[in-house]
Parts: structure tokens; C-alpha cells; sequence
């Protein structure tokens, strides 16, 4: 009982930690908190099942599919939206990146309709030690959470196009001066995230449904992983992602399920009254 | 169809309303707040349960959801003090979906996902059952030319210069002896109220009441009209309202003129469309369909 409560959020934890540390990459470029997240996600949910079941190609393929066109919808978002509304306020960004979702959202359904899918994968019992349970695929899903928060660790801290992404959500004006070309920057970190997001889409369908809220109901345990983590600190994002598992989780030894949801704003409201830099943000200076 | 006329105009009435609330606290005084929906259900739930479960007198209950959205408002106020504006927009969304959830789970009290049957109109009476629809209308007109006036007086009032130059700049206001602090909490208060009396107004037409329609896609169609409309200017979101709810009911109109197009396709386009009218609009007139205007010394 209290073991499978462990296991139930490190679960959570691997589905949510991959995309909060994207979404703490776009904000550091983007400078908005961006709910069109949850639109990506879907799109990435909805790309794998397309590529898996109509079309019968295996699921580590499918996953590779998804991940592509979920980059590229994100890049197409990024040129024709988000780039030539940069002078706008964060807010009215905010409400388009929302409006993104919503179109994302009805377009999958539009296409698919409001049906819960799985993908064509074979049923397995779940593994059992010490009284927890465990499926294959959650398994599978906490493997590639840490081989992917590894290899985002080697591409930010070990690599040219790392550091110039880290220089660029810096500094934009300091990075360009010093030869980085920020748009070049910015489109990559995009195709990044997008294809982060993508794989979040195949993990939802696969732990959770493939339905066109999937995207939308992990939007704010997201928002709460990085802010938890502090917002721009990729690492804090991991931290922050099982601490809000463990949260989730003992929430409901004591309230309805329904209520989980909540748990994230209530974190996220708590952390930023007094702590807004998060566990491992540094304080911004307020000019 | 002139039925359905009538209850698309009201229905831009709850709009207008929430509207002109939602630029007194962002397009005057730059407050964000995403929790429209919360205090939508909040006065709706306060009102409806007042008479429905209480027996209390409309000219009373009406008025407690006023109070309601006044006072938390307030309270949400506190919290804009601290936080940055992107950071307020998640916290208010927040507080919006909480309210969804306790109403939908405390449903020993607010009948949860059942919905909350409310027999009370206004004037009941007095009006006769085929005309109802049009006095309600009406009913709704009266308070949408009241909280025009109201916010309008606030606009033009030396505390609407106030509320500018905080938005501008709070540091700059608060340096000018400015209690920055209790304009804000002012102003997010009033905005909540008229969201309660727009939330009690929806309640006492539709008379069944249920969680889902206070879902964030509510605070979402305000912000479009007030972003569509131009922020700052009452009249341009009056007009941003009506847009909104012609693209979001007007388009009903083309499921009867294509009925084989299915209820679902229909939603699904309906969101589309309101979703690109807004990225349209903001990629060709950035400032809103009416901006607001400069100010001038020389005339008002």
C-alpha cells in the first residue's frame, strides 16, 4: 500500500518531468507561460496513434513520428504565431497560446472525435514486488524519462547549441552581440520542446487515454512541476515534478480524486507567494 | 429564430458584463485575473442557492451575489500584490477551477453535476409567460447600461488616472503618494461584484445551473472579447462581447441550414473559429477593433 503510493508517483513523476523541464527551456526563450502546452501534448498523443494503430507500424516508430510532427507544429506555431506577436504583453500571449489549445484540441477532434483510444499494444499483467504493482509500460515510461533528463543535462551543459540556448534565454541582446544567432537559437529550442512534448503525448496515451484533453489535464501539474523547481531551472523541473507526484498521491489518502487538480494550483499558488524563485531559481532582480 | 435572437442577446448581456468587470481590472488597472469563471459560478451558485434552497427573496439573494464576488475579489486582490502578472493569470485560474471543483463535489449542497434547479425569476408575476423572454432581456440590458455608466465614471473620474498610472507604472504611482495597494484591492472588489451579478443574472434565466458551465473556456471568451474589442475601451469590448458571442451562437445557425453536419463537428468548428478570430485580429489591429484612446489635456 504505502510502496505502490511511491510507485504511483514515480510514475507521475516521469510523465510530468520531461515536459516541465521543455516548457522551463521555451519560458526562458518565450518569456510567457505558454498553455498551448497542452494542445502540443494532445497532438503528440493523437500523431502516435495515428502512425500506430490506422497505419500499423510499431509503437518505437510511431513514437519517433509523433516526436517529429509534434516538433514541427510547434515550430509552425512558434513562425506564425507567437514570432509575429513578440511585441505583444506576456498576458495577451498567454491568452493566445490558450486560444492555440483550444484550436489544437477541437482540430483532433474534429478529425477523431471525443472517443477514448488506446494504442496497439498487447495486455500484460502488471509486475507485482512487495505488494506494489507495477505495468511494463509505466516501466518503460520512468527509462526514458531518465535517459532523456540525462541527455537534456549533456545538451545544455556540454554542447555548443546547449550553452548558446542557455546564452539566448539569458540575454538575447548579449548573446547575439557575442555571434549567437538568436532566431537560429530560438526555432531549435522550439523543435526541441516540440519534439519533448510529443513523447509526453505518447506516455499520456500509454499510462493514461488518448483523448483530445489529455494534453489539457496535464497542463497544470506541469506549470506546477517547473514553478515548484523554479521556472527556467530544467533540473528543478525533475525535483519538482516527484515532489508534486508525492503531493498528488497523498492527497488522495484524504480527499475525493477529483480534487487532485487542485493540488497543483495550491502548490503552485503557495510557492509563488512565498517562494517565487521556486527550490532552485535564482531571485530575479526586480529593476 | 427571433426566440433565439432574444436568447443570444441576452446571453451577450452575462458577456457584456463580465467584459466591462474584466477591463476595469486588466485593461484600467492591469490586474490579470483568469478566475472569470469562478466568480461567475460563485455568484450564480450564491443567488440560485440563496432562493432555491433558503427561500430568500430575489431582491435579496441578488444583491449577496454582488457581496460574494465583492468580497473575493478582494481577497484575490491580496494575492496580485506579489505576484508577477503571468504568474497572477495561473493563480487566478486556479482559484476559478477550485470553485468548479467544490461546487462539483460538496454536492450535498449545490446538487453537483445534477445542476441546481431554480425556480425564482425576477417579476414572475408580473410578466406574462410569452413575453418573458423579452422583459428578461431587457432586464439584463438595464444592468449592462448600469455597469457601463459605472465603469465609465471610473474611467473618466481622476481615479481612472489613477488606475492608468498604476498600470503604466505602480512603482512611479506609489512614488506620486498613490496608495497603490487599495486601489487595487478597490477595483479587483468591484470587478468581482459585477462578475457575481452577472453569474446571479445567468442563474435566474437558464433556472438549472451545473459545474460545467463554469469551466476556464468562460474566462477564455472574456478575455477574447476585451483582447478583440480593444482593452481599455468599454465600448470597443461591448462590441468585442457581441463578436464573440455571434462567432460562438451565430454559428448554430449554420448547423440548421446543414443539419447533417453532427453536434460534435459543429463545437468542434465553432472553437476554430473564435480561436482564429482572435490570432487574426491581434496579427492585423495588435491594439483591438476599438483601441483605446489617447489621453489628451485639451478635451475630454
Amino acid at each position: 500500500m504505502n510502496l505502490q503510493i511511491f510507485v504511483n508517483a514515480l510514475v507521475n513523476a516521469a510523465l510530468i518531468a520531461p515536459p516541465a523541464m521543455a516548457f522551463s527551456l521555451l519560458f526562458g526563450v518565450l518569456k510567457f507561460p505558454n498553455f498551448a502546452i497542452g494542445g502540443y501534448i494532445t497532438i503528440g498523443a493523437f500523431a502516435a496513434y495515428t502512425f500506430n494503430v490506422p497505419l500499423g507500424l510499431p509503437l518505437p516508430l510511431a513514437t519517433i513520428g509523433a516526436m517529429a510532427v509534434t516538433g514541427f507544429v510547434v515550430w509552425l506555431a512558434h513562425v506564425w504565431v507567437f514570432k509575429p506577436m513578440q511585441a505583444q504583453s506576456a498576458v495577451t500571449l498567454l491568452v493566445v497560446s490558450i486560444a492555440l489549445t483550444l484550436i489544437l484540441e477541437s482540430v483532433v477532434r474534429l478529425f477523431f472525435s471525443a472517443d477514448v483510444r488506446g494504442f496497439d499494444i498487447p495486455l500484460e499483467r502488471p509486475w507485482k514486488f512487495w505488494g506494489a504493482r507495477i505495468t511494463k509500460e509505466q516501466v518503460q515510461i520512468i527509462a526514458c524519462a531518465v535517459v532523456l533528463g540525462t541527455g537534456l543535462h549533456v545538451l545544455l551543459r556540454h554542447t555548443r547549441i546547449g550553452r548558446a540556448m542557455r546564452a539566448v534565454a539569458d540575454n538575447p541582446m548579449l548573446a547575439a552581440i557575442r555571434g549567437v544567432d538568436a532566431a537560429k537559437i530560438t526555432a531549435l529550442t522550439t523543435i526541441l520542446c516540440g519534439a519533448i512534448f510529443g513523447l509526453t503525448g505518447v506516455f499520456a496515451g500509454l499510462d493514461l487515454v488518448i483523448e483530445p484533453l489529455v494534453g489539457w489535464n496535464l497542463t497544470i501539474p506541469i506549470f506546477a512541476a517547473a514553478i515548484l523547481g523554479g521556472i527556467g531551472s530544467p533540473y528543478g523541473a525533475i525535483l519538482g515534478a516527484l515532489l508534486l507526484g508525492l503531493a498528488e498521491e497523498l492527497t488522495i489518502l484524504v480527499l475525493p480524486s477529483t480534487y487532485k487538480i487542485a493540488v497543483g494550483f495550491v502548490i503552485i499558488a503557495i510557492f509563488l507567494l512565498v517562494r517565487p524563485q521556486g527550490l532552485f531559481g535564482t531571485a530575479e532582480i526586480k529593476k | 429564430m427571433s426566440a433565439y435572437l432574444v436568447s443570444m442577446a441576452t446571453y451577450a448581456g452575462f458577456f457584456m458584463i463580465l467584459a466591462l468587470a474584466l477591463n476595469l481590472q486588466w485593461g484600467l488597472t492591469g490586474m490579470v485575473n483568469f478566475g472569470i469563471a469562478g466568480f461567475y459560478a460563485l455568484g450564480a451558485y450564491t443567488s440560485g442557492l440563496l432562493s432555491a434552497k433558503a427561500g430568500w427573496p430575489l431582491g435579496l439573494s441578488i444583491p449577496m451575489a454582488i457581496a460574494a464576488g465583492f468580497a473575493a475579489g478582494g481577497l484575490v486582490a491580496l494575492l496580485s500584490m506579489r505576484l508577477r502578472e503571468d504568474f497572477l493569470a495561473i493563480v487566478t485560474l486556479g482559484v476559478g477551477e477550485v470553485i468548479r471543483l467544490i461546487v462539483l463535489n460538496e454536492d450535498q449542497i449545490t446538487e453537483g453535476p445534477r445542476g441546481l434547479r431554480i425556480e425564482a425569476q425576477p417579476f414572475q408575476s408580473l410578466v406574462e409567460p410569452e413575453n418573458y423572454p423579452l422583459f428578461y432581456l431587457c432586464f439584463v440590458a438595464v444592468f449592462v447600461a448600469i455597469t457601463y455608466w459605472i465603469c465609465e465614471r471610473i474611467r473618466k473620474a481622476p481615479m481612472g488616472r489613477t488606475l492608468r498610472a498604476i498600470r503604466e507604472d505602480d512603482v512611479v504611482a506609489g512614488v506620486l503618494g498613490k496608495n497603490v495597494f487599495r486601489h487595487r484591492v478597490q477595483i479587483f472588489a468591484i470587478g468581482g461584484g459585477f462578475m457575481g451579478l452577472a453569474g446571479a443574472l445567468y442563474a435566474h434565466y437558464t433556472q438549472n445551473i451545473s459545474p460545467e458551465v463554469f469551466m476556464p473556456t468562460v474566462a477564455m471568451f472574456i478575455w477574447m472579447s476585451v483582447i478583440v474589442g480593444g482593452a481599455g475601451n468599454n465600448r470597443g469590448l461591448l462590441i468585442g462581447a457581441g463578436t464573440v458571442i455571434m462567432f460562438l451562437e451565430g454559428t448554430r445557425f449554420i448547423g440548421d441550414i446543414l443539419p447533417w453536419l453532427d453536434a460534435e463537428i459543429m463545437s468542434s468548428v465553432r472553437i476554430i473559429t473564435i480561436g482564429l478570430l482572435l490570432i487574426v485580429t491581434l496579427r492585423l489591429r495588435p491594439r483591438g477593433l476599438l483601441p483605446e484612446p489617447k489621453f489628451s489635456y485639451t478635451k475630454r
